[in-house]
């Protein structure tokens, strides 16, 4: 097993440097001037402009300012700092809170909703409660979270306000605490909801067809027991490590939900730096993202092995 | 002075605009961190996230300003009839407009408790001037005897570290000699640039230190509690420095700066009394604020102003001055800001702002909407087929822009492409690269309160260089005419010279305006006498707790 | 886009549940059976679609759209390219005769710029699919049948793009090449750069399963070469997982495009799109709903109907997951 994680671990290695090279060369690609996007709808002093280019190594061929930038983070745990000297490490733990809250509430949600109608769904196989709970899932696939947020925002945020004078759900902002990501973590989930709810269904429906599942029931055992007892916990597998490689997934996706419920995560951090052209910002974003993604991997994998014996690692 | 809050107003993609980046982080509603008891409750202001540290040398932008406006004591205010008033200075005064003097009130002290001097003055507008310190707002002392020197432009080295115009004669006297004489001097003081730095800024290594940019120490009626945390806090807290000389709040004593990233959030907290006072209402809100508020609803105009340019550097279509006031006769400004800006602006009937001394009503006849002599006009001069109109997508342009096209296409029966640039800069540097030449939005915030700044920094000839003429307008009569008015030893002598400068730019129409900012703000029932001055900044020891 | 799905870890059992065997599917009772000649895949696959209403729902849907795209003045008669049918007076007033949807924030036909926002969402949407499905499909089973350090590297270079969240990825490129290009064409570059890794993954997996048979087992002892070996034994053998991917795929890209519209990278005016107008309606969207709410709707309906498509065409194709 060790052996196992220290093989994957190398092999992330190349990806994450792939990874960051590769956006830094798009953020380096990026039409502007960084530094005249500092001064607005004024021109700026280009004697200003010249001195802020070198202290940023802005007039260095691209390899040389990706050595700067990645030395930075591999020596000395240094992200750098944005063009107005705030550490970017500073910038990113405040909107990787943010965005980390949204994203576990979305993945409760996942699971209560999720597993509880896939539940439902495959203890009601073929009749009419599984197909509408199916019919719904397609549904929820196919609604662009676009537009879940603002029918949503405008329903639960707005208009349910207006008619009944309870402020439950806040339309915009985090000021609210918690409160202030349940609709956006719900419109964040959305998706993911009805795959799980899919999985769940099939899942659970192919471990009550096993033979053990059979036994169970030809002991005498009671159905709940049956169900609950052996045929869930088989069934888990899948659905843990769904929610596992979910995680990076709703952080990585969140900017559409972010932009419409005005979150200052990350996703809504990244896309006004790329616009800003603050390198170290897009970068360093990505990089924990890619991060992120391959360890969440990783422990999914790792999951596997915990709870289904037959799988073992070299 | 960069609006940011006109991009915050606008959302959507304007959302990544400028300096509205910020934090989230769950910050409590009642803003219950105040120490102390009941009555210590915080004020609570909304803003947006300062683009830059709180250094005020290097903040041109609204936000950043606005809170730096509470930490610091301007030289200068200005009066209800928008004349500069002595404030941290006790007197400001010129023989010739050229050598200025200008003495210190004594009494003043830093947040640390050490005096302010003249030598604190001379040391933040050199720190400024310097141009390997990188300052923004350097700008500013560029009528400075020896700006040169300290700034002599772009791959060259300065060969003075101070300005030779920047003499310290004693503790509280300050004497500045310009490089030539400018009548209007004494209303550049009020603003963030001109503020003083204490010694204790400076690092060893002779720059501004990170630890003063996050908690500046000022010499004005608020002192900041922590430092601030750019990108992580959501609030700025500052109390009533109680050893400041000047007018203080009469019941409270805190001030709490609520950071928002949009203007629809700000507008709900206000709502719900969650905030105090908010100035940058959003558009889709101003119907319903001014029934919800009532009088705490307050619509001023604000000093900014928005046109359309016209590239006649770049291009020989638009030489023609009738094709110029065709387009101008095209466009229905009130429609305009009545829809598509519901009345956060106004329109545009002048050069010069109605905020600002030396606004004439109605003085821009081309302004009106007359599309039927917009025709006639276009045809004749045989305006163009095709234009272009670029903005920036990044500043909330993209509406009035569409709607402006709309007209033209509609009236004067020609193609209007609108073209989206990345960045405003992106459209300069296309006109100059040749690669565009149609018709591009421009605004203007101005940098201190006189006529004068809408005319010379925009349409002067020496400004086609070194400022912000971007459409490369030259006029010998309208050069000779502000320099008049500069030479002139009073401000409001040198203001004849400038309305018939602005004369000039009426009947030629180098760019066409199109719109006046307005500033929409309104307050909760926890709060009264809320007033803004000149620089959209609230004269905090006016306001009241209810 | 962001579909999750279970992960493949080398060494790890295959979860991909989108593979198939490429197996003939299991003899079914039923009209066919009196054909007495055993079906393909394809055909059975054919005989099941047929069958589905969802399948024939969503057909009639994109036909409807695929008409819409090509000849909006069908349906409209207000051609929303021209300023005349706007009036900036008139802006956001409701439904009436002659204005079913009732007029924007510009105070232009919402009606007629949601038809016409068709065309740009399908054209995305197909164009995307394609550079996908064959970007992702040649890689998948070159590496799927040279294995091996060919596998290896492109494994790891598949594992860069996966790695990075598709969304902002997208949003990074659309942004980065905006304006010097189409931006049609850029909303494709960007969503098919960031959007073939899965293609990749399944048809990796599909040829492993495949090179292992018989039949190219035998193809290979009769001397055939490589290239003959992939792309006529491997490829139709392997191809089924891959085109139900491309048809869920494709609903996942229209809603994508809508999404980089929206965050202002996308589709510029004065072209229409869906996610444009949402954007443009955004700001005003309390006090006036229905610009944003019609061109929800119809993206709401595409993406379904293709998801729809998806969803029959893999029941169809994937009789193990009935």
């Amino acid at each position: 097993m060790g052996r196992y994680v220290i093989r994957r671990l190398i092999q992330a290695i190349p990806v994450l440097f792939g990874a960051t090279l590769l956006i830094f060369c798009i953020v380096f690609a990026l039409p502007g001037d960084p530094i005249a996007a500092l001064f607005g709808d004024k021109r700026p002093d280009p004697a200003i402009a010249e001195v802020l280019r070198e202290q940023y190594h802005l007039n260095d061929p691209l390899l040389l300012q990706y050595w700067y930038y990645i030395s930075g983070v591999l020596f000395r745990g240094d992200f750098g700092v944005n063009f107005a000297d705030v550490p970017v490490s500073q910038i990113m733990a405040g909107k990787f809170q943010v965005t980390l809250n949204l994203a576990l509430t979305a993945l409760v949600m996942e699971a209560v909703i999720g597993v509880g109608l896939g539940l439902w769904a495959a203890l009601r196989r073929g009749k009419a409660t599984d197909t509408m709970i199916l019919a719904s899932t397609l549904l929820f696939i196919s609604v662009p979270t676009l537009v879940t947020g603002f029918v949503l925002q405008l329903l639960l945020g707005v208009k349910l306000k207006q008619w009944t004078g309870a402020d439950i759900f806040p339309v915009a902002g985090t000021f609210a605490g918690w409160r202030s990501y349940l609709l956006p973590g719900f419109v964040l989930a959305g998706t993911s909801i009805a795959y799980l709810t899919r999985l769940t269904r099939t899942s659970l429906a192919e471990t009550l067809r096993a033979d053990y599942i059979r036994t169970a029931t030809a002991k005498g055992l009671s159905r709940r027991r049956v169900v609950g007892r052996h045929g869930l916990r088989n069934a888990l597998i899948p659905l843990v490590t769904f929610l596992g490689a979910d995680l990076g997934n709703l952080m990585g996706g969140a900017v559409i939900t972010e932009t419409i419920f005005n979150l200052q995560g990350i996703g809504n951090q990244l896309f006004q730096s790329v616009y800003l052209r603050e390198q170290p910002v897009v970068v360093g974003i990505v990089t924990i993202l890619v991060l992120i993604y391959i360890l969440a991997n990783l422990v999914v994998d790792m999951l596997y092995a915990l709870l289904d014996p037959r799988i073992r690692y070299e | 002075m960069r609006v940011t809050k006109g991009a915050q107003i606008v959302a959507g993609t304007a959302l990544l605009a400028l300096a509205v980046a910020a934090c989230g982080g769950g910050a409590s509603d009642s803003g219950g961190t105040a120490a102390g008891g009941g009555d210590t409750t915080p004020v609570r202001m909304e803003i947006g996230e300062p683009q830059e540290l709180l250094v005020p040398q290097n903040t041109t932008e609204t936000e950043g300003s606005e809170v730096l406006a509470a930490l610091f004591s301007p030289l200068v205010g200005y009066d209800e009839n928008k004349q500069p008033v002595e404030e941290a200075a006790e007197s400001v005064t010129t023989e010739d407009s050229k050598v200025w003097t200008i003495k210190l009130k004594s009494g003043y002290t830093w947040h640390d408790g050490t005096a302010v001097t003249a030598a604190d003055y001379a040391r933040a507008w050199n720190y400024a001037a310097l141009q390997d310190n990188a300052m923004s707002a350097s700008y500013f002392f560029g009528r400075i005897d020896g700006y040169e020197d300290v700034h002599p432009g772009e791959g060259k080295k300065p060969s003075a570290k101070e300005m030779k115009g920047l003499k310290v004669v004693d503790d509280l006297t300050l004497e500045v000699t310009l490089a030539a004489p400018f009548s209007q001097f004494k209303t550049m003081l009020g603003y963030t640039a001109f503020y003083p730095l204490p010694e204790s800024a400076i690092g060893p290594d002779g720059k501004v230190t990170q630890a003063y940019g996050e908690q500046p120490i000022g010499q004005g009626l608020f002192k900041l509690d922590k430092p601030y945390k750019k990108g992580t806090d959501a609030t700025i807290e500052a109390s009533v420095y109680d050893k400041f000389p000047g007018k203080k709040p009469s019941n409270w004593t805190k001030l709490q700066f609520k950071v928002y990233t949009s203007a629809e959030t700000a507008y709900n907290d206000l709502q719900a009394e969650n905030l105090d006072v908010d100035d940058s209402l959003p558009p889709s809100a101003i119907a319903s604020a001014k029934a919800a508020l009532g009088d705490r609803y307050f619509d001023e105009p604000d000093a900014s102003i928005g046109y359309i340019g016209v590239p006649l550097k770049y291009n020989p279509d638009f030489q023609d001055v009738q094709v110029r006031r065709a387009i101008s006769l095209a466009i229905d400004r009130k429609t305009i800001a009545e829809t598509v800006f519901s009345g956060t602006r106004a329109p545009a009937d002048d050069f010069i702002n109605p905020a600002i001394p030396g606004y004439r009503q109605g003085a821009c006849d081309a302004c009106t909407y007359n599309p039927a002599e917009a025709k006639k006009l276009y045809d004749e001069a045989g305006g163009p087929k095709n234009i272009e109109v670029g903005y920036n997508a990044d500043g909330g342009h993209k509406e009035w822009i569409e709607a402006v096209a709309n007209n033209l296409r509609a009236n004067l029966g020609i193609e209007v492409t609108p073209k989206p640039f990345e960045k405003f800069q992106g459209i300069l540097d296309a006109l100059d690269g040749k690669e565009y030449k149609g018709l591009f939005r421009m605004g203007w915030a101005i940098d201190y309160p006189a006529a004068e700044n809408y005319l010379s920094p925009i349409f002067g000839t020496g400004a086609i260089e070194s400022g912000s003429n971007y459409g490369g307008y030259s006029n010998k009569e309208f050069d000779e005419l502000i320099k008049k008015g500069d030479q002139a030893t009073d401000a409001a002598e040198g203001l004849k010279f400038y309305q018939q400068a602005d004369d000039i730019l009426i009947k030629e129409l180098p760019y066409i305006p199109v719109y006046f900012y307005r500033s929409n703000f309104g307050h909760s029932t926890k709060v009264k006498n809320v007033k803004l001055n000149l620089l959209n900044q609230i004269d905090w020891a006016d306001v009241e707790k209810a | 886009m962001s579909n999750p799905t279970p992960p493949v870890g080398p060494g790890l059992p295959d979860t991909q549940t989108l593979v198939t065997e490429p197996t003939r599917a299991p003899e079914r009772e039923g009209k066919k059976a009196k054909t007495g000649k055993p079906a393909s895949l394809w055909t059975d696959a054919w005989y099941d679609l047929r069958r589905r209403p969802m399948f024939i729902l969503s057909v009639i849907i994109i036909f409807v759209l695929l008409v819409m795209s090509f000849w909006p003045s069908l349906f409209t008669s207000i051609d929303p390219f021209n300023a005349r049918s706007c009036d900036l007076s008139t802006a956001r007033q409701g439904p009436s005769p002659g204005h079913l949807f009732g007029r924007d924030n510009l105070g232009c036909d919402l009606y007629a710029r949601t038809i016409y926002g068709a065309r740009n969402s399908i054209i995305i949407g197909v164009f995307t699919t394609i550079v996908t499905t064959l970007i992702g499909s040649l890689l998948g089973i070159i590496a799927g049948y040279k294995g091996g350090a060919v596998d290896a590297v492109s494994s790891r270079f598949t594992e860069i793009f996966f790695a990075i969240p598709a969304i902002l990825g997208a949003l990074l490129i659309a942004a980065t090449f905006r304006g010097r290009a189409n931006s049609i064409l850029l909303v494709i570059v960007a969503l098919g750069v960031l959007g073939w890794p899965m293609t990749y993954r399944i048809m990796r997996a599909a040829v492993i399963t495949a090179k292992s048979q018989d039949f190219v087992v035998a193809a290979r002892a009769l001397g055939a070469g490589a290239g003959r070996i992939m792309f006529r034994h491997l490829l139709p053998n392997s191809l089924a997982p891959v085109i139900v991917v491309a048809t869920i795929n494709l609903g996942g890209f229209i809603a994508a495009e809508a999404a980089l519209s929206f965050l202002g990278v996308g589709v510029l005016s004065p072209d229409i799109s869906w996610g444009l107008m949402i954007a443009d309606a955004r700001n005003r969207f309390l006090e006036a709903p229905l610009p944003l709410v019609f061109p929800a709707a119809f993206l709401c309906v595409t993406v379904l109907a293709f998801i729809m498509m998806g969803d029959a065409v893999r029941d169809a194709l994937d009789p193990k997951l009935r």
